[in-house]
């Protein structure tokens, strides 16, 4: 019997979802071999009632509706694995969390009594989360990881280092050391390949950080380089502002 | 008779229409974009001007491209810099081979199913050889696009796009209307303006005055059809394609017909390109910018205001979606009232049918 997928979308851009079904290179054959039972964007006749294999989520949660939801997919299904930096580490949407909220809000919408958001927070604030699918958009690699070890029956075994071993890996000459810019692969975990070093361009940490990364020592490099205490805040509040990776580096600014 | 679609399957992001009949009459009806806002323009003001195309890469996952251009364009504007012909050349192939991508994705995966009458893309591959005409060629796509069946339906609107006088038009020209708009990007405040509406997250924008418009590749088509690449300007002209065509359906075989200009236009492009250098320094200044350019959806606006170091102080995006959000009401509304007598269950699709023609992208309306 084919395995039961459920694919969900909180609050993002639908990147993730689209870059799966994009994901035709590797991904056709393996995706076949799922059923997938619920994903707005694929298909017209889904159900978003359980029981799943395996459900994945992107996005960040920034609305109470979406806690619940959460919480009753996570009931539904065997294995739960967030997908792409909002779900993963709160991405882009969680650099609301940086100012009083309200604030931002005003500064879109003059009425707010029909908007109900949250703070931003990862999925994993809510629920008990399975596998990482990080990047933005997710790495292939990752991804396909996901997916075979969901059929095979093992816990997948996803990339646990920084981008830094990937630039290493493609013999990249270090951005960090030889350029002097600003790059944030030390403590961003691995995934696509050291696409920007590998252009010259300092990594602004899309895939967000990787587990238990020094976000001071890099905030106190960036420091010794000339960065303004602004400008290392704003490296770090980019993707994943609401980590405890990040939020260190960033309290640490503003200590001092 | 109320019908409650409390969510429209196939399209980017979050949606609902409700449908309130009575007595054989149309009542009511919403269209309820409940996406949840990010608020993009506001965690941007704070942030520096080099970080800014990066993160408004992440408001849409099928046209990333587009706001990071819309945003670069803006913020030169903003500190007077000019970017040379060849930097304007290599941001002309990314734009156009993002609308080919965006405008595929569309085709296949969201608006062509119900043609074959199906739920899914997964559900055609096995069933429809018409689908290896994909591998074949993009003229292909648009000879089995331009073959189906679709509701003989005309909207009222305005279509507004960019145009200029030497080309298709994408990053560069002038906002054009199909009633005799003609104004640079910086007028846009004059001529447009937004409103919050309270069933919908997504703000609603009209023609001042006016009411409703439609932005995307059916207007990109009427406006500039001269220009499109005479390859898929003839196979579009064999089936009575021609400005202005009023059929909202009609927006996918528009474009089926810019995935073959697209190509043709990059081959062009790409035909004496060499290696050098682009890279160009600028020096930041205080400043206010904005810029319009054609979206895969449409048309794109972004407006920003920063200061001497390079800091956002104020932000405003406009999307395709937000610009079509009327005029689509306004089809469905049309849509519904001509075919009240229908069964329940063929307003429902044909409602859906619609709004997946309209590609809308709520992500991007919300944003």
């Amino acid at each position: 019997m084919k395995k039961r997928l459920g694919f969900f979308k909180f609050s993002c851009c639908t990147g993730c979802q689209f870059h799966f079904f994009y994901e035709q290179r590797y991904l056709l054959e393996t995706l076949l071999n799922f059923d997938v039972v619920f994903s707005k964007i694929l298909s017209s006749s889904g159900t978003p009632d359980g029981p799943f294999d395996v459900a994945l989520i992107e996005g960040t949660v920034t609305e109470v509706w979406q806690v619940d939801e959460l919480k009753r997919i996570r009931e539904q299904s065997t294995l739960l694995f967030a997908i792409g930096s909002c779900a993963v580490s709160g991405g882009i949407p969680a650099i609301k969390a940086t100012d009083p909220e309200i604030e931002i809000e005003k500064r879109v919408y003059k009425k707010l009594s029909s908007i109900h958001s949250i703070k931003p927070y990862a999925i994993d604030a809510y629920v008990k989360v399975d596998g990482y699918i990080r990047g933005c958009p997710p790495g292939e690699r990752d991804l396909y990881e996901a997916l075979t070890s969901v059929l095979t029956d093992k816990k997948p075994d996803f990339l646990h280092y920084s981008v830094c071993v990937e630039c290493k890996l493609k013999g990249n000459t270090c951005v960090l050391v030889s350029y002097n810019v600003p790059c944030m692969g030390p403590v961003t975990n691995a995934g696509c390949g050291a696409l920007c070093p590998s252009m010259n361009r300092a990594c602004y940490s899309c895939f967000g950080p990787v587990k238990q990364a020094n976000g001071s020592a890099l905030a106190k490099k960036f420091k010794l380089m000339g960065l303004s205490k602004d400008d290392i805040i704003r490296k770090f509040t980019e993707f994943g502002a609401v980590t405890g990776e990040f939020r260190k580096a960033v309290e640490m600014m503003y200590e001092d | 008779m109320k019908i409650n679609m409390d969510y429209i399957a196939r399209v980017e992001g979050e949606s609902a229409v409700k449908i309130e009949i009575e007595d054989g009459k149309l009542k009511d009806l919403k269209l309820n974009i409940w996406e949840p806002p990010r608020f993009f323009e506001g965690f941007l003001v704070g942030r520096r001007f080099d970080e800014v195309p990066d993160i408004v890469a992440r408001i849409c996952g099928i046209c990333p491209v587009s706001h990071m251009t819309t945003a670069i364009r803006a913020i030169e504007n903003a500190i007077g810099f000019e970017p040379t012909p060849r930097i304007k050349k290599i941001r002309d192939i990314m734009a156009l081979s993002q609308i080919m991508a965006s405008h595929l994705a569309h085709l296949y995966v969201l608006a062509l199913p119900d043609y074959f009458k199906l739920n899914s893309v997964v559900e055609m591959l096995p069933k429809f050889k018409e689908l290896e005409s994909v591998k074949k060629d993009a003229f292909e796509t648009l000879k089995m696009i331009r073959e189906l069946d679709y509701p003989d339906f005309k909207n009222d609107t305005e279509y507004v796009a960019v145009t200029n006088k030497k080309d298709y038009a994408i990053n560069e020209g002038v906002i054009t209307s199909s009633h005799g708009i003609k104004a640079d990007a910086n007028d846009y405040p004059l001529i447009f303006e937004e409103s919050e509406i309270s069933y919908s997250n997504a703000k609603r924008t009209v023609i001042k005055g006016r009411g409703s418009l439609m932005t995307g590749a059916i207007a990109r088509l009427n406006l500039s059809f001269d220009l499109l690449h005479s390859d898929a300007k003839s196979v579009v002209k064999e089936i009575g394609f021609e400005p202005l065509e009023k059929n909202p359906f009609f927006n996918i075989i528009a474009q089926g017909a810019e995935i073959v200009h697209g190509i043709r236009k990059i081959i062009e492009h790409l035909e004496g390109f060499s290696e050098e250098e682009s890279f160009v320094g600028i020096k930041v200044k205080e400043g206010f910018g904005s810029a319009v350019t054609e979206a895969p959806r449409g048309m794109l606006y972004h407006q920003y205001e920063m200061n001497k170091r390079g800091i956002i102080e104020k932000a405003n995006i406009v999307t395709p979606t937000a610009h079509n959000f009327l005029s689509l009401e306004e089809g469905l509304k049309k849509l519904v009232n001509e075919n009240i007598d229908k069964p329940k269950e063929e307003i429902i699709l044909l409602c859906e049918m619609l709004v997946r023609a309209y590609d809308p992208c709520f992500s991007c309306s919300v944003h």
